[in-house]
This record gives structure tokens, C-alpha cells and sequence, in this order.
């Protein structure tokens, strides 16, 4: 009788939704940071500033925050759970590790499908097994494989209604970002094995599947649109080959645009970053390697590069500069800016001006780096030469080049994991690690039955007492108002509501709850796995919902050294937990 | 990011996952089970490479003689190599694959070919002081390689120094050590001729076409090329020094734990290899065999 019960009920809220569902409209995602009910948009608002409004959860009741329910991804696989739950019409919408995507009901924790990407034999991806997320669009969920697909699953049944190839994964290819939808077409980058790689941005009709336009993120190289099925040329990004790189090297220049990208309705662009230059030896491609290690703001209707802002010229310690731009606005003399701010791998914290893509400011956010001594009036970084690792002919005749220690590491000031921006505040809340690494030429090594010449390095911690750093930082200052010291890495995003609070996971496994204003730890639950993801929040009946994934992985468990020693201990999971207070 | 990253994934992985992915098959196993499964690099010729539905190349013929000697039916375990062979020993031999498998068992090999011989690779130390490549054993070198130009001779007469690059446009495999010396040695004075290509045969047809000069890679493959498109491209006769290893040795490699099968499996190649077969494998694969000199004296 109760197993019937409750199936019942289950039905009932089904047909209940199902009733009300209507398809995700694009109106609705441009809404979605001011609809408490629901979440369409990785970032919680196209701007992905992970800000909500809602504040029945606030400094004072936090402390009675319950969890209602959590649920197994299951499975013999488990890894890194980086993704970001989505919500729509109580249906929360889930993506695992090995491209695994689930449907939930949000009030129970009911499983309601789940999807399992079938992939190849002889996939070798070049990074990690996670997945950070789907996309919404009509009654469609939306998201990329570890093979590199984009799949659009039916919302209701979790069937396949497209899937598209968007890079071959025998290269190395591979898609782990969730993909952004804007004016009915979901848009997505690629990760990429280093070699031969372009980064390419791709636009695709999100109902269909039908490609719309890509623009190649490396300079010479032709961007494209289709139009009546026919490929037309959108110029060359950059104008021409060859004005930043050396001979032919940027045919082969690398610059993916692994961690997709945040949408600005106001300027009507599209913000993604683009990850380190190839070959890894900056030695071999004096330049400053355009569009590498950068952020672009790129036109949505045909994928043209509006401007961009390149974080590391000649990017020589694997600086990717995938990480997030996120819109924000403020007041100067009372003047509206429209600004964006992003915290960039190599340390810096950068605001500019989103309309121009010009630098307003800079300013560390980490403690220590070593590789620039500043920011000059443009943003471009002021190198510091003897920071650079060696040039592969200094380790002639065998032997290993000399080592560089360089801060931060090349797991970066900050890594994929995303900040929030509170608009009750105005602060950025910046996920934060503080290592640096020991870098340099390794003779000894080989590729596929070939000698050839590695890169040998170490991550090494900066402070015995934290790896890890929660900053609330000013924009306007560059202030640093509070910091939360965390021993292990931190590696999962950030939430910050209008309640005054500042929600993160660390990687020993609890949900954290901050002060916005003084950074006071308010609450913690441990989720009995590393959180690595990012949680969300919604209303639901009239309650405050916050959710997030727990399971430890990602990049940081692959490492070595004394990172490694501080994370051996952590286990793997796979689960997702949601919480809310209690019922009065 | 991911090139770094991944240098040293390898090594940190075996160190980590030394406890969980202990159980390889045996040779006990191997025998029982009748099949031999041996990891290859795909798309490799003249190695290993498949050509009109058939697998063909030096290492192919070698995995086929192994089976037979171990009286198993040969199954061959296609590699996509990694960024290097340290991410091809964890993904192909000690800790294998479970991406495309639904109970999340790894498939993995028995034994991996065309596996760097070299002690000072074997005895490598990762960041933490352990043995980089502990969790596999390698062993049985069956050939050496090195370094080999090839150039048009109507565009060029002599290659004395590499200098000569200077004025001629010359073809590389992307990421590989000739790419790495020609576009830094000389303070990059060779570097705006350098044209770099997905791998070596495209840099020959380039060669081919007249759009270079003389092409740098791997000898054997370089003999390979030559002997399907002859006429294109003469073998410098003398050798220049990029940084790093001159010549190198390839062999197997199997788990640590599996000694037994690597003394078998080195008697079955060693027998090929004094027997002439493997000269004639490597002959009939368009190149010329290269014993490793310890050889020499046995013979």
C-alpha cells in the first residue's frame, strides 16, 4: 500500500509537471537568474554570476539546514562529479562523470531516467572523466560527451531526439563544459589533446542540431556559417595567419575553448576562454600566440570575435585562460560601468570594460607570483624573464634543462571552478588555491616508440596549513575583504544568494555556508565525498532549496607530491544532496 | 593545460593506483584462456597498421609470432598513443580502460610493443621519488631507432650541418624532437622554415609535392616512405645531433607481476630474431632492421 502510495504520488506530480511543462523558451533563459522556481543556465543567469535572490535561507536560519534527500549516481564508475544540477518544473536535470545523465524528482529523489552515453573503444580523452553540466532549450537536455558528441536528450524520457560530432575523438577531442544556449542555439568549445588541435567555438540550432556557424579561436584560421545549407566564410580570426606566431605553428595552435562560456544580453556577447598555446614549449613560438590564454567576446548570430583580452601573452607555464568572464555592473562617480570580471589561472584577477573588452583593472588574488611583477596600464602582464621554463636546446646532449619554480602552479590561482558574484555585496567570491611548481626540460622520455623530450614538474604546496582559499574580493579595489583558508585544493564552484550567504564544497567533503560580509562559517554538513560541483539554489512549494553533487575527483587527486599526500585519504562517491529547513 | 598535466598523470597514477589494479592476467591465465592480447599502436606503419582490412607492420608480425609461441589465438588491443608512453603503459597495460565498458571492468593487454628500452627511462623517478614506471616491467629489446633526414636532391646537394635549414624549408611530425630542435636550435634561425605536419607520411607527400625540402623523422619510417615513393627524397648519410637520445631501443613490456610471461615472451622474440625472421618482417615492410647492438656477438 505504501510502495503504491507513493508510486502514485510520484505519477501524480509527474502528469502534475508534465501538465504545466512548457519548453524552455529563450526568454526563459535570459530570465533565469530572476526565477527562483527553476534553473536553466549553468551559472544560475546566462551571465553566470551564481547569484540568486532568494533569501528564506539567510545568517540566521542556516544553521537549521537539513538534508531532504540525496541520490547514488551509482554505478561501478565514479570520479570527479563536477557538474551543476539544473531545475525545471520539479525535475532536477543531473550530469556524472563517464557522460551519465540523470532526471530527478526534485521533491523526492526519485530517479526518473537516466541516460548513459555508450563510448568507444580506443577513446583516450585527454583530460579527466567529468561533466559539468547540461543545457535547457525547449523540451530538450542538452549535453557534451567525453567523445566529443553533443546529445540532445528528450527532457521527459531521456531519449536521444540528436547527436552531432563536434570533433573526432581518435585526436584527443573531448567535451566536458556544459554547453550554453543563446538565441536557440546551444554553443559549445571542445577540449583537445594538444597536438594538431585549433580551438573552435560552434554554434548549432539547439531544436535540430543543425550546425550555425564556428569560429576557430586561433588566429588565421576561417570561421564559417551555414546558411541554407550552404558554408559560407565569416573571415579570418585575426585577419591573418602568422602575425603572433612563428612559421606554421598556428596551424596547430591549440587555444581550446575547453570551459565554454557566459552570455552578456546587454552588449548581446558571448564571453569564452581559451586554453594555453601548442606546442607547450613557449620556446618554440616567440609571439604572443593570439587567441591563446584569453577571453573573446564573440558575436552570437555568427560567431565573429567582437574583441578580446589575452590574460598570458607567450603563455609558457600552461596558463590556460579558459577561466570564466562573468558580467557585472558597478558605479564609478556614479557612473554605471558595464564591466566583466574574470580570476585567471596565472594569478590575476582582471576587470574590463565587457562593451570593449579594454582593462580597467588588475590586481593578484593569490598570495605569491612569481612569473610577472605586475600588470602595466593595458593589463599586459610584466614578464619576469628568469621565471620562464628553459628552452629545449639548454638541455643539448641529455641532459635536463634547468628548473624554474613558478607561482601558481599550472593548476592555476584558480582552476575551472566558478565564482560568484553577489549583487547584494558587490563582491567576487574567488575559489582559490595557493601552490606553485617546479618546472623543466625531461630528456628522458618518449612518445609512441620515439625518443622525445618531456616536461618534468612538481606541484608543490606554498603554506603547511592551506592549499586552498575562499576570497571575497572588492572589483573596485581589488581589495581582499575576508579569506577562508581550506587544507586540501579547492576545486568545487561558488553560490551566493541575497540571504548574505556564500555556499561552497571543499574536497573534504563538506557543504560550507559563509557571512557574505565577514566570511564567518555558518554552516557545514559533510556530504561523505569530496564536492568538486556546484551547487545551486531554487524554491520549491514555497521553500528554499540548495543542492549540490558530491564526489571527489577531478584534476587535483592525479597529482603528486605534497598536494597528493593532503587528498590520498579522500574517498570517491557519486551523489547528489539536497537540502532545505525544516517545516515550521 | 592538459599537455602538462598529463606528463606526469602517468606517474602519479601508478603510484596511487599500485593497490587497486593488481590483478593482470598471468601466464597461467594467458595459456588457459587460448588468446594472447597484445597492445599495438594503431595507424603506425610500418609498424602497425591496417591495410586493406588486414593488420601489417613489424610489430604486427611480432604479436603474431608471440601468440604462436604461446600457443594462443593472437587478439590485438589498437592504441591511440597518448601524449607519451607513460600514458600508453597506464591506459594499455597496468591499469587499462573502462570508458567504453558498462560494469566498469578495464580492458587492458597482456603485453605492449614498440615500449622504449632504456634504463634510464625504467629507473626514472616520479615527483614524490618513486619509480615513475614501477607497476610495469620492460624488457626484450627488438629493435633501434633513430634519427633520420631525408631530402629532395634537386632542391638541395649536401646537407653538411643542419644549417642548411636556414634556406630550405624542411618537414616535421608535430611534437616530436625534430620539431622541438628546428624551431629553438641555432636561436631559432631555423625555425620560419620549419613546417610542422600531423605525422611523417603527410610531411613526405609535402616533400613529394615540392612544398619542402627535406623531411626529418623516425629511419625506418623514413625507409618506409622512401620505398613506396621512391625517387622523391635521398637519405642524408650522415646524422645530426638533435638534443637528447641519438638512437634508442624498443621492446615489450608486460605488468611488473609478470615475469614468466616476459621470459617466455622474450624467448619467442629472440628466437625471431636470430632467426632472420625479423629482418625479413621489417624487410617486408619496406625498411631496413636495426638489431640492437647487444645482439651482435649472440649472432
Amino acid at each position: 500500500m505504501e510502495s503504491f502510495t507513493k508510486a502514485g504520488l510520484l505519477v501524480f506530480a509527474m502528469t502534475a509537471s508534465s501538465a504545466m511543462a512548457a519548453g524552455v523558451t529563450d526568454k526563459d533563459l535570459l530570465n533565469d537568474q530572476k526565477t527562483p522556481g527553476d534553473v536553466l543556465t549553468y551559472g544560475m543567469g546566462l551571465k553566470a554570476q551564481r547569484y540568486s535572490d532568494i533569501d528564506m535561507l539567510n545568517k540566521d536560519t542556516v544553521k537549521e539546514l537539513r538534508p531532504v534527500w540525496a541520490f547514488s549516481l551509482g554505478g561501478e564508475k565514479q570520479r570527479g562529479q563536477e557538474s551543476q544540477p539544473m531545475i525545471k518544473d520539479g525535475v532536477m536535470y543531473v550530469t556524472g562523470s563517464y557522460s551519465r545523465v540523470y532526471a530527478i524528482d526534485a521533491h523526492t529523489g526519485d530517479e526518473i531516467w537516466q541516460y548513459d552515453a555508450r563510448l568507444p573503444d580506443g577513446i583516450m580523452p585527454c583530460c579527466d572523466v567529468i561533466n559539468r553540466g547540461v543545457a535547457m532549450y525547449d523540451d530538450l537536455v542538452i549535453f557534451g560527451t567525453l567523445d566529443a558528441k553533443l546529445v540532445a536528450l528528450d527532457a521527459k524520457t531521456g531519449k536521444v531526439r540528436w547527436k552531432k560530432k563536434v570533433e573526432d575523438y581518435k585526436g584527443g577531442y573531448s567535451i566536458t563544459a556544459a554547453p550554453i544556449v543563446v538565441k536557440g542555439k546551444v554553443i559549445t568549445g571542445v577540449s583537445g589533446g594538444e597536438f594538431g588541435i585549433v580551438g573552435k567555438v560552434r554554434a548549432y540550432d539547439a531544436k535540430t542540431g543543425a550546425l550555425v556557424w564556428e569560429r576557430p579561436t586561433v588566429e588565421g584560421h576561417m570561421g564559417y556559417m551555414w546558411k541554407d545549407g550552404k558554408k559560407v566564410e565569416t573571415g579570418i580570426s585575426g585577419g591573418a595567419p602568422g602575425k603572433t606566431w612563428p612559421a606554421d605553428l598556428w596551424q596547430s595552435g591549440g587555444a581550446a575553448p575547453w570551459l565554454g562560456g557566459t552570455y552578456d544580453p546587454d552588449t548581446d556577447l558571448l564571453f569564452f576562454g581559451t586554453g594555453n598555446p601548442a606546442p607547450w614549449n613557449s620556446h618554440m613560438r616567440p609571439g604572443d600566440n593570439l587567441f591563446s590564454s584569453s577571453r573573446l567576446a564573440i558575436d552570437p548570430d555568427d560567431g565573429k570575435i567582437v574583441w578580446h583580452f589575452q590574460t598570458t601573452p607567450h603563455d609558457g607555464w600552461d596558463y590556460d585562460g579558459v577561466n570564466e568572464l562573468i558580467a557585472f555592473d558597478y558605479k564609478d562617480k556614479g557612473k554605471k560601468v558595464q564591466a566583466a570580471a574574470t580570476a585567471d589561472r596565472n594569478g590575476f584577477f582582471y576587470v574590463l570594460d565587457r562593451t570593449n573588452g579594454k582593462f580597467i583593472r588588475g590586481f593578484p588574488f593569490v598570495d605569491k607570483i612569481s612569473w610577472a611583477s605586475g600588470l602595466d596600464e593595458n593589463g599586459r602582464p610584466i614578464f619576469v624573464p628568469s621565471n620562464r621554463p628553459g628552452n629545449p636546446t639548454d638541455s643539448a646532449a641529455g641532459k635536463q634543462g634547468n628548473t624554474v619554480v613558478a607561482a601558481p602552479s599550472f593548476l592555476g590561482g584558480k582552476n575551472w571552478m566558478p565564482m560568484a558574484y553577489s549583487q547584494k555585496t558587490g563582491l567576487f567570491y574567488v575559489p582559490s588555491n595557493e601552490w606553485e611548481m617546479d618546472i623543466w626540460n625531461e630528456p628522458t622520455a618518449y612518445k609512441r616508440g620515439a625518443a622525445y623530450l618531456g616536461a618534468g614538474f612538481t606541484i608543490k604546496t606554498i603554506n603547511e596549513d592551506y592549499v586552498g582559499v575562499l576570497r571575497a574580493i572588492d572589483p573596485k579595489t581589488g581589495k581582499i575583504v575576508w579569506e577562508y583558508q581550506n587544507y586540501a585544493p579547492l576545486w568545487g564552484g561558488v553560490l551566493t544568494t541575497a540571504g548574505g550567504l556564500v555556499f561552497t564544497g571543499n574536497p573534504e567533503g563538506y557543504l560550507l555556508a559563509f557571512d557574505d560580509k565577514t566570511g564567518e562559517l555558518l554552516y557545514k554538513f559533510n556530504t561523505g565525498s569530496g564536492i568538486v560541483g556546484s551547487p545551486v539554489t531554487w524554491t520549491m512549494d514555497g521553500e528554499q532549496y540548495v543542492s549540490v553533487l558530491s564526489g571527489w575527483g577531478g584534476a587535483v587527486p592525479l597529482w603528486g607530491g605534497d598536494v597528493a599526500k593532503r587528498v590520498k585519504n579522500f574517498n570517491q562517491g557519486g551523489t547528489v544532496w539536497t537540502f532545505k529547513l525544516p517545516k515550521q | 593545460m592538459h599537455k602538462l598535466f598529463l606528463q606526469v598523470l602517468a606517474a602519479l597514477l601508478m603510484s596511487l593506483a599500485f593497490s587497486f589494479f593488481a590483478s593482470s592476467r598471468s601466464y597461467d591465465d594467458i595459456v588457459d584462456s587460448g588468446v594472447l592480447k597484445v597492445a599495438l599502436y594503431r595507424d603506425f606503419p610500418p609498424f602497425s597498421y591496417m591495410q586493406n582490412g588486414q593488420a601489417k607492420g613489424l610489430d604486427v608480425e611480432l604479436a603474431k609470432a608471440l601468440a604462436e609461441g604461446m600457443q594462443t589465438r593472437l587478439e590485438i588491443l589498437w592504441a591511440t598513443p597518448g601524449e607519451n608512453t607513460g600514458d600508453d603503459l597506464r591506459q594499455y597495460l597496468w591499469k587499462g580502460s573502462n570508458l567504453h565498458t558498462t560494469d566498469g571492468t578495464r580492458v587492458k593487454a597482456d603485453v605492449m610493443l614498440r615500449i622504449p628500452y632504456d634504463k634510464a627511462y625504467a629507473q626514472q623517478r616520479d615527483d614524490t621519488g618513486r619509480l615513475a614506471h614501477e607497476l610495469v616491467h620492460m624488457f626484450g629489446p627488438y629493435h633501434q631507432e633513430r634519427w633520420q633526414l631525408a631530402f629532395n636532391p634537386k632542391k638541395i646537394e649536401d646537407v653538411p650541418t643542419m644549417a642548411v635549414f636556414q634556406y630550405h624549408p624542411i618537414g616535421v611530425e608535430i611534437d616530436s624532437a625534430p620539431q622541438f630542435f628546428l624551431t629553438t636550435a641555432f636561436g631559432g634561425r631555423l625555425r620560419n622554415n620549419t613546417r610542422s605536419f600531423a605525422d611523417l607520411p603527410g610531411a613526405w607527400d609535402a616533400m613529394s609535392k615540392g612544398e619542402v625540402d627535406a623531411v626529418m623523422g623516425m629511419l625506418s619510417q623514413i625507409q618506409w616512405l622512401d620505398s613506396r615513393d621512391p625517387g622523391k627524397g635521398q637519405l642524408a648519410t650522415r646524422t645530426y645531433p638533435l638534443f637528447g637520445k641519438q638512437t634508442w631501443e624498443l621492446g615489450m613490456a608486460v605488468k611488473d607481476d609478470y615475469r614468466q610471461l616476459a621470459y617466455a615472451l622474450e624467448d619467442i622474440m629472440l628466437t625471431a630474431l636470430k632467426d632472420g625472421r625479423m629482418a625479413q618482417w621489417a624487410s617486408d615492410n619496406g625498411f631496413e632492421y636495426r638489431m640492437p647492438p647487444r645482439y651482435e656477438e649472440s649472432r
